[in-house]
């Protein structure tokens, strides 16, 4: 049974509120809350945080996502927190049985 | 609980600068360790870096065995694209994981590669390459991380990486931000050692080990300040006080050495170790410029990275091969620096570039004969000391992992993947690199005293701490109890009986029938979104 996207949604907000919370970051984390823009983070951390969402949700097409990101504009590569619950949604669909990406 | 065994890193220390350092009265501490136990040369693992090296250590099995080669790994043994090394490509056991198959519990403090963190039996701050916004998620158990958090000095962004700071270990740092950052280092090796210190109150193991990575990175921005064979006859003010910086840097790591071996109490047995050693270099050969000469490499066009100012080429910019090479014309390449390696291109079924699987050994024979032919353009000396193909120094499970060729540079040369307008080059000031000479020193129950003793191997060392925490050391390990560090005859109570590699259940190590992407054929595609990834990362431009 696949998580929800709402149940997904909470828990990702749920661990990057807790990690935020370590860092000099003292806005509301939504699904709006920019990665790149909002807090912050570099290359190695999007490296580390795919680890370890992949830890929690299993394999996914990380590679894909970030390459898409790659291709925006410098000034508009960033991606949000609601668009890595969407990743990970659609991943756990796809790979449910009889899913569908 | 007090411990039964310490075990305290020294990422890339050499006995050339600590000897002096010993004898001059800046690490009292560990003079009087070494008087008290004896030492050893620690000869590391080929290529003598931080992760193929501390994985060696941690497993006393060689890179072909383990299946670390370098900060990055290759996707898959044919593919052109690199990803970080991470701790699901340590497949093999390590000291801890045996451990806790033991029944014993580990704190291990700042080592590389531990994330995504392996199960433990014991405690786990995580090191390396772990950014300091996410080191919450490398702690284990669970709520460590809080508890630590706790603690008044507690800091992670000076405990763990910050990519900012990295960078200037590789590509160099103003003359004016010297001092703050070796003082930073100073500080950070007190900090971890408050949480190691904390946690041999707090959660007692049998065994602790920590990791001080600070040597390395002040020999690789500061050498010329250490090694008493480079320092300037009348120093500027300046260099007088990058030096003293140093010496304070060393003479707080001893200090804090005392206090944990204090804690451990005398009935520990403590060691320290590198991971590799170190010395100065001035001359950098550009191995994929003297490809490039002998048409085996093109780049893209006008791309091709070229030496700036440092001649060094940092860690964002680590893996641009990719971009800047022309692959429909290139047969071979050197992907990093640090690597010391050259990869060959093979031929894709049905494809037309590359070298084919039949003319592949004749092909690396003939790269390695033109590398040994290769001279110095000043001196008329050869360049490369020695080359190795990969079934060679690689044997193992993993061989297929590493690159066809590793070459070892004469003298005091170093790689460079940068196109250049030379093969070799000269940097304006020495700097330090890596060498296979570490050391090892150790004191303890049934350790010798106030000797020094033959080489030993980086693999050895597992076989010492298992040994001193009266553990079996599995068949399939490489190293061998190195005896002439021991009193003749004597042996720690035993806590297991040996058993058979193949038998043992691994608590502790993610061992995966076959490599890591073993079954995975990216295709063209694949690739090219992989290429798009890195560049979304910034490893390329």
């Amino acid at each position: 049974m696949p998580l929800t996207h709402k149940q997904i949604l909470d828990a990702v907000l749920e661990l990057m509120t807790e990690l935020s919370g370590d860092w000099e970051y003292s806005g509301a984390i939504t699904a709006e809350t920019r990665l790149l823009g909002d807090l912050a983070m570099d290359s190695l951390d999007l490296v580390i945080l795919g680890g370890e969402l992949q830890e929690r949700y299993g394999q996914l097409p990380f590679s894909e996502f970030l390459a898409e990101l790659g291709k925006q504009e410098a000034e508009a590569r960033d991606v949000t927190i609601g668009e890595l619950v969407d990743l990970i949604s659609r991943q756990q669909r796809a790979t449910a049985p009889g899913g569908v990406a | 609980m007090t411990p039964k065994t310490i075990l305290i890193g020294l990422d890339g220390a050499t006995f050339t600068v600590l000897d002096p350092l010993m004898a001059g009265g800046v690490m009292p501490h560990l003079r009087d360790l070494v008087a008290d136990g004896v030492r050893a040369t620690l000869r590391s693992v080929v290529p003598p870096l931080t992760p193929p090296a501390w994985t060696s250590l941690m497993t006393g099995k060689r890179p072909g065995e383990h299946g670390v080669f370098d900060f990055f790994q290759k996707e898959t043994p044919d593919s052109r694209y690199f990803r970080f090394t991470s701790s699901h490509d340590v497949q093999s056991a390590t000291i801890w994981s045996i451990a806790g198959d033991c029944g014993l519990r580990s704190n291990v403090l700042n080592f590389p590669l531990m994330f995504p963190p392996p199960a433990l039996v014991g405690c786990l701050v995580p090191g390396g390459w772990m950014p300091w916004r996410q080191l919450r998620l490398g702690c284990r158990p669970a709520g460590l991380f809080d508890r630590l958090k706790e603690l008044p000095s507690f800091n992670p962004r000076e405990l763990s990486h910050d990519m900012a700071l990295e960078e200037k270990v590789l590509e160099g740092c103003a003359a004016e931000e010297y001092l703050d950052w070796i003082t930073l280092h100073t500080r950070r090796e007190r900090r971890w050692t408050e949480v190691f210190l904390y946690l041999m109150r707090e959660e007692p193991a049998d065994f602790g080990a920590i990791l001080f990575d600070g040597v390395d990175k002040l020999q690789h921005l500061c050498w010329r300040f250490l090694d008493p064979a480079l320092a300037p006859k009348d120093p500027t003010p300046w260099e007088r006080d990058v030096r003293a910086a140093c010496l304070n840097y060393f003479r707080e790591l001893d200090g804090l050495i005392a206090e944990i071996v204090a804690a451990a109490g005398p009935d520990a047995t403590v060691l320290f170790a590198s991971d590799h050693g170190f010395g100065p270099t001035s001359d950098i050969v550009y191995l994929n410029t003297w490809l490039e000469r002998r048409g085996l490499l093109a780049w893209a066009g006008d791309r091709g990275a070229r030496p700036d100012a440092t001649h060094q080429v940092g860690i964002n910019q680590i893996a641009r091969h990719v971009f800047e090479m022309d692959w429909d014309r290139t047969l071979a390449y050197a992907a990093t620096p640090s690597s010391q390696g050259i990869h060959i291109v093979r031929r894709a079924p049905g494809g037309s570039g590359g070298v084919a699987d039949e003319d592949y050994h004749r092909f690396r024979d003939e790269l390695a004969a033109g590398l040994m032919g290769l001279r110095h353009p000043e001196t008329g000396r050869p360049v490369v000391a020695e080359v190795w193909p990969r079934d060679e120094v690689f044997a193992g499970p993993f061989e297929p992992w590493g690159p066809d060729l590793t070459v070892r540079l004469e003298g005091d040369a170093v790689v460079s993947i940068l196109r250049a307008d030379a093969v070799v080059g000269r940097r304006p000031e020495p700097a330090g690199t890596h060498r296979p000479e570490g050391i090892f020193l150790a004191k303890g129950p049934g350790v010798r005293r106030g000797e020094a003793v033959a080489e030993m191997s980086l693999l050895d060392v597992a076989p010492f701490v298992l040994h001193s925490l009266g553990l079996p050391i599995p068949d399939d390990v490489s190293g061998r109890l190195p005896v002439q560090t021991l009193e003749p005859g004597w042996a720690p109570p035993r806590l297991a009986e040996p058993v058979e590699a193949a038998s043992r259940p691994l608590v502790g190590a993610s061992v995966a029938a076959d490599p890591i992407g073993a079954g995975v054929a990216l295709d063209a595609e694949e690739e090219r979104l992989v290429l798009k990834r890195l560049s979304a990362l910034g490893y390329l431009e």
